[in-house]
């Protein structure tokens, strides 16, 4: 899912060549993003996007020759006029009488010459890895390989691969080389993957006519240089010191004519703007927020020994699990340390366990993209690759971390607690210099584990990923002041984070303190059991199996599946009541009905439900299948297909546990699953009870911090 | 010691009065930081000058009555737009076109008054709990200095100190009780022994001259005709000038406005290093 829809999606024709444009967002500065083209598009933008268009109005477009734009092979069709007459044409297009224009690489070449002609319509210029005609030196692959760029090499390799006919023939094979190549920064594999995606969504022959119709009216290095000193508007220059495609010479030269800004990101490769999101829209909200400083405006500033102790609390949105842990630790702080303020940056569906208990939320919540939204448009069926999920959310994570970090800067906490807010953790070791207040680290699971139908590449990244983890923690320790593991170390998969890399368990035992499960809630005394059932309507030998799937609105295959075992069942043990819970997000109406099955939609306080029911039927998430464990239900658990931490993490822990039976969604059908129902149904069990005072241990170790 | 020394210091004659500057450091725009009321003298900005004059030419003096200033008792002397013609002559002697100019309590008054008479002389403001007469009336001290002139009760307290025999009796105890007003914040003592250290390097009689000075121009006037960037800076524990005037002057001038919750009326010497932060972002920021 994209962390931001378009506002405008719309394409123009300027002499029968398509231009796909999009705007985003509204403001009264409009920023002008130019990707270089036809190697990328638009999306190279996708980590700016979001942030921007929360003040600004942000247009973007594909430049001729890859997104939505058309594909000409005419070298004519790709002159500097020609693409100059592009960004006229999209600022027209857009009602847009005068932008700050961004470009990437060649496309700054496009900007500049725009600038020149029509200075009116340009209100600063930032230049990101610069690829600018003449100034700084090239670097030296691309001088020796335009020697022999037209003939037919033998056996080409390293950056002979720039050649006419291996760009035509093999586009991917030199596709593949240039991005690895420019993607220095080790662990790039989700920019890596991305932007060798979107070049090849265009194709050799486009690629090649792009290179060479630049040569037909290129500027000489006099006109060139004048134009530049000419640039009378801001400039700022982003460079990376790694710049394999351009050199950062480039970039320097540049802002030294144009009397602009130069900031060198030290260690990294040619595209700054997707590896270190997050310093280069810092770098852009300064720049543009530099120029307006002296607007009137009132802040206030609190003296230190009158500030209340404040803590911002971040709730992972995806399940609910999360929320009800995170307000059981937050009531149990909150009873060590009572003068605590507690703020939650947080989304739906935490907002709505947060609003019952009464919980401060901040407003800020509002802005962020929803992470559960994405994982449910990830999500086919009874299937969601959970890791590609999360990498997939790449954008998204950046978005939502550019609003964490404005609130945690202006609101003076103490603490931060995150509870997987992967962007928090994530970004902070990747910008360790923009980390505030002590940072306590939750997790119920350590490491990402490639599931079989990613095969050899998952298994890669998945360790790549893991890899890079490992290195933020041994090398900037101060990140995470607490690290606690939901759970105990008996609970962690006998696995390793991959090839040449430690033992997961031996790895989180010497960096996560366990203050045992934190279930949220308190399972019912078995003398308590009866009257519940009595209180939910439960006739007396009666044996209920409760059915539910969560509230995310995945499942309605399992529950279909599991409906039809119900006929069954009921053959098998008569007694059997079933209550089918379809959660807020399917319609009850709208699955199958058979005399006496029970079909719900929202059941308020579903878990009391479940503590004393004869049978749960579940899937594989930890809350709900913890909760089963503390409450010592009989259940089936149906892991959702590839999710690695369902199938690998939770399987395991709950296996230590003795609790619930493992179904594979692929392998059952209703009768195998109307058996298993049979075979559970009130069963006694001898699960490893689950701890109660999880919660109250890992608040006095996060109250050691205050 | 100092934390920093000046570069250069020197005297200026304004009008006859040799006033005592010093000159710190190099670098656009020029910051002239003014004095306030003769209690204090230059001294007080030593918080800001080191960090200032790592970027900018930094130019502090003293007004008559303190500090390296000759003593003066005459009211004259005391007159806003006297004050004002000093800081002109500063600049001129350290050749200064131009500057951002600080102005800290009465010295606002100063700064406001400079801005709105020599416009090409200050690119931007900065006025720290400024005295810019803006404010309502403080009901414990203001119906006490109306009998300013008059004889003080047997045992005074508060208020009653000020007081022009008072201040001839007892002017080191008057200005304890001041300081103490001044920094009112929790764990002030070392910003409380310097302010009485500087009070008593002049007398209670120039505290009296000062106060038989001419009538201020009106307030409203001034503030309306500043035409500059500015910058307020007020704590909200102010029990000298009480912050609501700063808002009311934010409203007037169009000016930002740093509210430090907490603060008292010596923020730049008590809280100095989100003043100091504050000082360098609004410098850069006007700066072209």
């Amino acid at each position: 899912m994209r962390a931001l829809a378009p506002v405008v999606d719309e394409t123009l024709s300027r002499d029968g060549v398509v231009i796909h444009y999009e705007v985003y967002g509204s403001g009264d500065t409009t920023f002008l993003l130019i990707p270089p083209a036809p190697i990328t598009h638009s999306r190279i933008w996708k980590a700016q996007i979001p942030h921007l268009a929360r003040r600004h109005r942000v247009v973007t477009f594909d430049a001729r020759g890859n997104g939505g734009s058309g594909r000409p092979t005419g070298l004519a069709d790709h002159t500097r006029a020609e693409n100059v007459a592009d960004v006229a044409a999209v600022l027209d297009a857009t009602g847009t009488s005068r932008a700050v224009l961004v470009a990437h690489c060649h496309a700054n070449w496009w900007a500049i010459d725009f600038a020149d002609s029509q200075p009116e319509r340009v209100e600063a210029l930032i230049a990101i890895d610069p690829g600018v005609p003449y100034l700084g030196t090239p670097q030296p692959h691309w001088v020796q390989t335009a020697a022999t760029f037209d003939d037919r090499l033998e056996d080409p390799v390293g950056w002979e691969l720039f050649n006419r006919h291996v760009i035509i023939e093999e586009h991917r094979r030199w596709v593949e080389f240039f991005f690895d190549a420019q993607l220095v920064e080790p662990h790039s594999t989700k920019q890596y993957d991305d932007a060798v995606g979107w070049a090849l969504e265009s194709s050799g022959s486009v690629l090649v006519a792009g290179e060479e119709g630049i040569e037909l009216d290129l500027p000489g290095r006099e006109e060139f240089v004048a134009m530049c000193e000419r640039l009378d508007l801001p400039v700022l220059v982003i460079h990376g010191s790694e710049d394999v495609c351009q050199s950062p010479e480039k970039g320097r030269e540049l802002a030294e004519i144009t009397g602009g800004d130069f900031v060198l990101i030290e260690g990294a490769g040619h595209l700054t703007m997707a590896r270190e999101p997050v310093r280069v829209n810092r770098e852009i909200d300064g720049f543009i927020d530099g120029k307006r400083r002296v607007e009137a405006r009132a802040r206030t500033w609190t003296r230190g020994l009158q500030r209340p102790a404040r803590a911002l609390y971040i709730s992972s949105p995806i399940g609910l699990g999360h929320a009800r842990r995170d307000v059981a630790v937050a009531k149990e702080l909150k009873k060590l340390r009572p003068e605590i303020e507690i703020d939650w940056l947080a989304q739906d569906p935490v907002t709505r366990v947060l609003k019952a208990e009464g919980e401060t939320i901040h407003p800020a919540s509002e802005w962020l993209v929803s992470e559960s939204a994405h994982f449910v448009s990830m999500t086919n069926e009874h299937n969601l690759h959970a890791f590609q999920a999360i990498r997939e959310m790449d954008e998204i994570l950046v978005a939502n971390f550019m609003i964490f970090q404005e609130v945690v800067e202006d609101g003076n906490y103490d603490l931060v607690v995150s509870d997987e807010a992967w962007e928090v953790d994530h970004f902070w070791h990747e910008n360790p210099e923009l980390k505030r207040g002590s940072h306590v680290w939750f997790t119920d699971f350590v490491g990402y584990l490639p599931m079989p139908s990613g095969g050899d590449r998952e298994a890669f990244v998945a360790a790549d990923y893991n890899a890079e983890m490992i290195e933020h923690i041994a090398r900037f320790p101060r990140i995470r002041d607490r690290a606690l593991f939901v759970g105990n170390p008996d609970d962690i998969i006998p696995e390793t984070f991959g090839p040449g890399l430690p033992k997961i368990r031996d790895w989180t035992e010497e960096h996560f303190d366990f203050p045992g499960y934190i279930t949220g809630f308190i399972p019912p005394a078995p003398d308590e059991i009866d009257g519940i059932r009595d209180e939910l309507g439960f006739r007396d030998g009666e044996k209920v199996i409760v059915v539910t799937v969560g509230g995310s609105g995945v499942g309605r295959a399992l529950l279909e599946t599991i409906i039809a075992a119900y006929p069954l069942v009921k053959d098998l043990v008569p007694e059997a009541r079933m209550i089918v819970v379809a959660g807020p997000r399917i319609d009850p109406g709208s699955l199958p009905e058979y005399p006496g099955l029970q079909i719900e939609g929202y059941v308020e306080r579903l878990y009391r439900h479940l503590s004393v029911c004869d049978l749960a039927v579940v899937q594989g998430g930890l809350t709900t299948c913890m909760e089963l464990a503390a409450a010592r239900r009989p259940f089936l658990y149906f892991p959702l297909e590839d999710h690695f931490e369902q199938n690998y993490h939770v399987r395991h822990r709950l296996d230590r546990y003795g609790a619930g039976r493992y179904m594979d969604y692929a392998a059952s059908d209703p009768d195998s699953i109307a058996d298993a129902m049979a075979t559970e149904v009130g069963r006694q069990v001898d699960y490893v009870p689950v701890e109660t005072d999880g919660a109250a241990r890992a608040a006095a170790q996060i109250a050691e911090l205050l | 010691m100092r934390a920093r020394e000046p570069d250069h210091h020197g005297f200026v004659d304004s009008d006859g009065l040799d006033i005592g500057y010093e000159v710190f450091g190099s670098g656009d725009p020029t910051v002239l930081l003014l004095p306030t009321w003769t209690i204090m003298h230059a001294r007080f900005w030593k918080m800001q000058v080191p960090y200032l004059s790592r970027g900018n030419r930094v130019v502090t003096y003293d007004g008559p009555g303190n500090g390296r200033t000759v003593r003066s008792s005459d009211p004259e002397r005391f007159s806003t737009d006297a004050e004002v013609a000093n800081a002109v002559a500063v600049l001129d002697a350290v050749g200064a076109d131009r500057a951002v100019v600080v102005g800290y309590s009465d010295g606002g008054k100063f700064g406001a008054r400079m801005a709105q008479l020599h416009p090409g002389r200050v690119s931007a403001l900065i006025l720290i709990a400024p005295n810019l007469g803006l404010d309502d009336p403080l009901p414990e001290r203001d119906p006490i200095r109306e009998r300013f002139f008059e004889p003080y009760p047997e045992n005074p307290e508060g208020w009653e100190k000020f007081n022009a025999a008072y201040w001839r009796d007892h002017y080191d105890d008057f200005a304890r009780f001041f300081m103490g007003k001044v920094f009112s914040e929790p764990f002030s003592t070392k910003q409380w022994d310097d302010g009485v250290g500087w009070a008593l390097e002049t007398t209670g009689a120039i505290l009296e001259a000062e106060m038989r000075r001419p009538a201020d121009p009106d307030p409203f006037e001034v503030a309306s005709a500043v035409s500059c960037p500015v910058l307020l800076i007020h704590g909200t524990d102010d029990r000298i000038i009480p912050h609501q005037g700063s808002v009311r002057a934010a409203e007037v001038m169009g000016a930002s406005l740093l509210t430090m919750a907490g603060s008292g009326h010596g923020a730049h010497l008590r809280d100095p290093i989100p003043v100091n932060l504050a000082l360098r972002e609004f410098i850069d920021g006007v700066t072209p």
